[in-house]
């Protein structure tokens, strides 16, 4: 049996708005889960009412295979950081991290070996006497951290808690994240809308829209099979390509057309394909899929060039919109003719349902 | 690029803004804190003497003044603080009607103590309205029969400790709102996951209130604190409208009776020099939380 | 189940809360509007009659009507005897019931005609105490306009000696700001009545004493503090570069403070206004050791305390001095928190 089962949630705000519709997950022991999605999503919403700070209008959450709904927060043996850190300011950081363990009663020797322990975790060691107005936002961080894990947490939440951080800071606390939770292997969710922060710390994502899950997978499944044009979209930097492409079956072959491209598909396609003769559907490709060389299929011209020192990202014009893609041909240059060719790693969707069909 | 000095004409200067503030309260602020303190140390007939600070410490009132004064604001003060903080909590969410209900609590914060005095003059005599709710509900009926009252509660007749809590009382439907608002705004101000962690990691609503909220909001409540307990121990128009002068004697009440019922010197000074004691207690308190709010706020911005 | 429960606990929570405050001052209301008779009656009504019922016989022997009135207790008690003439004259100074003698013997005469007891309905002019109340006090309006007027001084001292005060502070470089600060803060905590009994002599000797400028003086001592603190904030608060793209599209430095800078700090100098009325509205200890002939409305209220059958009256004067403070501080709500910062 999972360790942890989100079993049918709901939640709806007013009697009308529904944050979150429905979220089914399993969750093992040791696992380190992200919800990623855009804002107003309802990913917060579902960690919040893990969290037991937000009521739970329908469904069920388990812990150990115990329910915990009714429980209180502070009975539900989870711990947390928070977007702001709430880094209580009118208590040292000795006092922020001990809080929770004078709480729970612990002899005061045990507190502070406790404190001195997660302290060296999180390298807050010298900062245990300041008080958080004397940190800086990376410290307060640490401190955060430092009094979520002192509690040894049956699950470990942490909702966008770097998204306060300015850019260099947030890759190097990532980092430190991950050490941590392969170090303590605690159980934890993650809430952020910043995909990358998802595919470099999940062990699985959850991607979440308008209140439903779009998809649940690895980084990898998430990142190179996404179940639905939302979560192609929604994932990569720069994000996929879309192209509107007629199918055509013609004998043995499967076509797609598209206004100033046509190409056969790959093997593997071919059956699937063959229902939607004459039918539209969508192609995605990620801005990596694409080569360019002088054998490729469209021709076109580079409009705008962006260095990114290993890679250049270019704009150019297919089917009368602009695209992005990613090559290591340093040198092009703007007003370059171009011909751009599909590797086989495309992916193709329904354009009715969004779903993806291979 | 350096700036071109020129030489401005004196009244184009800024100081020429400071100016009229600075004339008026030395006129006015200051002249007569100066001439209050050369009053109180010169005799009747001119020369230097402490007669006037010997006098009010026989005063037989002045001991009872100030016992009420303080045993006034310090009571009012705690409670109105524990019913606001209280009140606030719990009306420190978005209710249907929120903005009402502040509305309604807001209107005796608005009425000027003379009106206070009057409702409540006329509130608490024998067939008052005070007493009408209390008939009409069945709340005397259950006074009678458990044995605590006999009949009409004669409320003006109430002295000493009692009276000053029936004043405490009234100051508090006054007041409560305009502390209640203060500390309304501080939670409001609050990051909400400040108690929400204090709630995941393990702390009841109630050790969350106390431990991280109350902390937390210090300043504003210290600040509130203090807008009160100046308020309270210059407290007396109620006290006269209610019970009359000379029966529930407060220092403030002491500067009005001797200036108002003497017509002697002694007695002119008798009054200033309540007048410099309450100045004293009052800057005193002042000092005390100002330092107190300092404290407060150390280490934290 | 269990929410709606909560929920229902909780508003009435609310209400009981709510009610509790405000039922003084409809009990005041109330009396304001209640006549000389049914002052005495227990238990006191919450809201105002609008009418009273009425009985009238006539009393042959004696050539004259004799009326009953319905107290709370719906009892028929006698009041007073006489010609529609002379009772007219009583309904209106007991009652409260305006009826010229012709209407009332109209309602009344089938009493004398037929000889029964005839019921009469009689409505009040709810209103009647408000005008009373000019009458029974001699001297109100002349404390109404006194009131106003030391208000407006205030106003006008507190707003010039202290905006100017502010805008030194916020945009100027002078020296000794943190030392302005701690006088403001001072002034702004100074007890004013302890103030007042020496500041008569000083008063008294510029010929201010009993005057409604010399009030205004007092008033302004904690207010030009006051008014310096928040129109400071607001003028740090205004954007210096909008004030200066002003200039630099030409506009002369005079034209940007009335057409830039003042729209902007209006609010500001509204609410230190409004603070300014209030407290020179709501005194009465300062005036009361500072005037002699020269009342105030609140202290005229203050000293009709223990005048016996006028309440009714005083109530009809303290919702006149109410009403213009209850207005004043919804608008100034907002800033409340700002009278100490």
């Amino acid at each position: 049996m999972s360790y942890i089962k989100l079993e049918n949630l709901r939640k709806v705000y007013n009697k009308t708005i529904e944050a979150v519709k429905r979220f089914d997950l399993e969750i093992d022991k040791g696992e380190f889960i992200v919800f990623l999605g855009p804002s107003g999503c309802g990913k917060s919403t579902t960690m919040r009412m893990i969290a037991g700070l937000e009521t739970v209008t329908g469904g069920d959450i388990f812990i150990d295979g115990e329910s915990i709904i009714n429980l209180e927060p502070r009975d539900r043996g989870i711990s947390m950081i928070f977007q702001s850190y709430a880094v209580w300011p009118h208590m040292t950081v000795f006092d922020n991290v001990a809080y929770a363990l004078k709480l729970r009663k612990l002899p005061k020797e045990q507190i502070k070996k406790i404190v001195d322990e997660v302290a060296v975790i999180c390298d807050i060691k010298e900062h245990l006497e300041r008080y958080p107005s004397q940190l800086s936002g990376g410290q307060r961080q640490r401190v955060a951290v430092a009094r979520a894990i002192a509690v040894k947490p049956k699950l470990f939440l942490m909702d966008e808690p770097l998204s306060n951080l300015d850019a260099k800071l947030r890759v190097s606390m990532r980092t430190d994240l991950k050490r941590i939770h392969q170090d303590l292997g605690s159980t934890s969710i993650f809430v952020t809308h910043d995909q990358s922060e998802a595919l470099s710390l999940a062990d699985r994502i959850v991607v979440m829209n308008q209140g439903v899950i779009e998809q649940i997978g690895t980084p990898n499944e998430i990142y190179h099979t996404p179940e639905s044009m939302f979560v192609a979209q929604f994932i990569g930097s720069p994000p996929a390509n879309f192209f509107d492409v007629t199918v055509l079956v013609k004998g043995d072959k499967v076509m797609l057309s598209a206004k100033s491209f046509e190409f056969s598909v790959k093997k593997e396609l071919e059956k699937k394909l063959k229902e939607y003769d004459g039918k539209q559907i969508v192609l995605a490709a990620r801005p990596e899929n694409f080569t360019v060389d002088k054998t490729g299929l469209i021709e076109t011209e580079i409009i705008i060039v962006e260095p990114q020192g290993s890679h250049i990202v270019i704009n150019v014009e297919v089917d009368g919109k602009e695209i992005k893609v990613v090559t290591d041909k340093l040198d092009l240059q703007v007003g370059q003719k171009i011909k751009l060719g599909l590797t086989d790693k495309y992916i193709v969707f329904d354009k009715d349902t969004t779903n993806r069909i291979y | 690029m350096d700036k071109i000095k020129t030489r401005k004409p004196f009244w184009k200067s800024p100081y020429m803004l400071v100016l009229p503030a600075l004339i008026f309260y030395l006129i006015f602020w200051a002249g007569p804190v100066f001439s209050a303190v050369k009053e109180v140390f010169t005799s009747v007939d001119g020369g230097f003497s402490f007669e006037t600070i010997f006098f009010l410490f026989e005063d037989d009132k002045f001991l009872p003044a100030l016992g009420n004064t303080l045993l006034f604001a310090i009571v009012s003060i705690v409670l109105q603080f524990l019913l606001a903080l209280a009140l606030a909590l719990f009306i420190n969410r978005n209710f249907k009607g929120s903005s009402f209900f502040l509305f309604l609590m807001m209107i005796p914060m608005a009425i000027p103590i003379a009106a206070v005095g009057i409702i409540w003059d006329t509130g608490l005599t024998e067939s008052g309205w005070f007493n009408s709710i209390l008939s009409v509900t069945g709340i005397q009926w259950f006074l009678d029969t458990i044995g605590i009252t006999d009949g009409a509660i004669l409320w003006k007749g109430a002295t000493g400790f009692k009276a000053i809590m029936l004043l405490v009382l009234i100051d508090t439907w006054t007041v409560l709102p305009s502390v209640m608002i203060i500390i309304l705004a501080g939670l409001q101000n609050l990051n909400k996951e400040y108690s929400e962690a204090a709630l995941v990691f393990g702390a009841t609503r109630f050790q969350t209130v106390k431990h991280i909220i109350v902390p937390i909001i210090k300043p504003t409540i210290i600040t509130a604190l203090l807008l009160r307990i100046i308020s309270g121990v210059q407290v007396w128009l109620i006290a006269v409208m209610v019970f009359d002068f000379d029966t529930v004697p407060f220092l403030v009440e002491r500067i009005v009776y001797y200036n108002k019922f003497f017509y002697t010197d002694e007695y002119f000074k008798l009054s200033v020099a309540y007048s410099i004691f309450v100045m004293m207690l009052v800057m005193t308190i002042a000092t005390i939380f100002l330092s107190a709010n300092k404290k407060a706020e150390r280490g934290r911005t | 189940m269990n929410y709606k429960v909560k929920k229902a606990l909780f508003y009435i929570f609310i209400f009981g809360v709510g009610f509790m405050f405000i039922i003084p001052l409809m009990y005041l209301t109330t009396t304001s509007l209640t006549s000389r008779v049914e002052i005495n009656d227990f238990p006191r009504p919450m809201f105002p009659s609008l009418s009273h019922e009425t009985q009238w016989e006539w009393d042959e022997a004696n050539n004259r009507y004799t009326f009953y009135w319905e107290n709370n207790s719906e009892e028929y008690i006698p009041l007073n005897y006489g010609d529609p003439e002379y009772l007219s004259e009583y309904l209106d100074a007991y009652l409260n019931v305006s009826i010229t003698p012709d209407e009332l013997e109209d309602k009344i005469e089938s009493a004398r005609l037929d000889g029964e007891i005839v019921d009469v309905r009689l409505s009040k002019s709810l209103f009647r105490n408000y005008g009373k109340f000019f009458d029974v006090f001699s001297g109100a309006e002349d404390a109404f306009v006194n009131s106003v007027k030391a208000a407006v001084y205030t106003i006008i001292l507190s707003l010039s000696i202290g905006g100017s005060l502010g805008f030194a502070i916020a945009r100027t470089n002078i020296k000794g700001k943190d030392a302005i600060g701690i006088g403001a803060l001072i002034v702004r905590m100074f007890p004013t009545i302890a103030i007042s009994v020496s500041a008569a002599v000083l008063l008294i000797n510029f010929g201010l004493f009993d005057s409604m400028f010399g009030l205004a003086i007092v008033y302004s001592i904690p207010n030009i503090g006051l008014t310096a603190w928040i129109t400071r904030g607001i003028f740090m608060g205004v954007n210096k570069e909008l004030e200066e793209a002003s200039l630099v599209f030409g506009a002369s430095k005079l034209q940007t403070f009335y057409k830039i800078t003042l729209p902007l700090v209006l609010p500001a100098f509204a609410a230190s206004s409004m603070y300014a009325f209030i407290t020179a509205w709501n005194d009465t200890g300062v005036a009361l050791l500072l005037t002699n002939k020269n009342e105030t409305l609140s202290l005229l209220l203050y000293s009709s305390i223990g005048g016996a059958g006028s309440v009714q009256y005083a109530a009809a004067g303290s919702l006149l001095l109410i009403i213009p403070a209850l207005v004043f501080t919804f608008f100034l709500r907002k800033y409340i928190n700002q009278l100490w910062g």
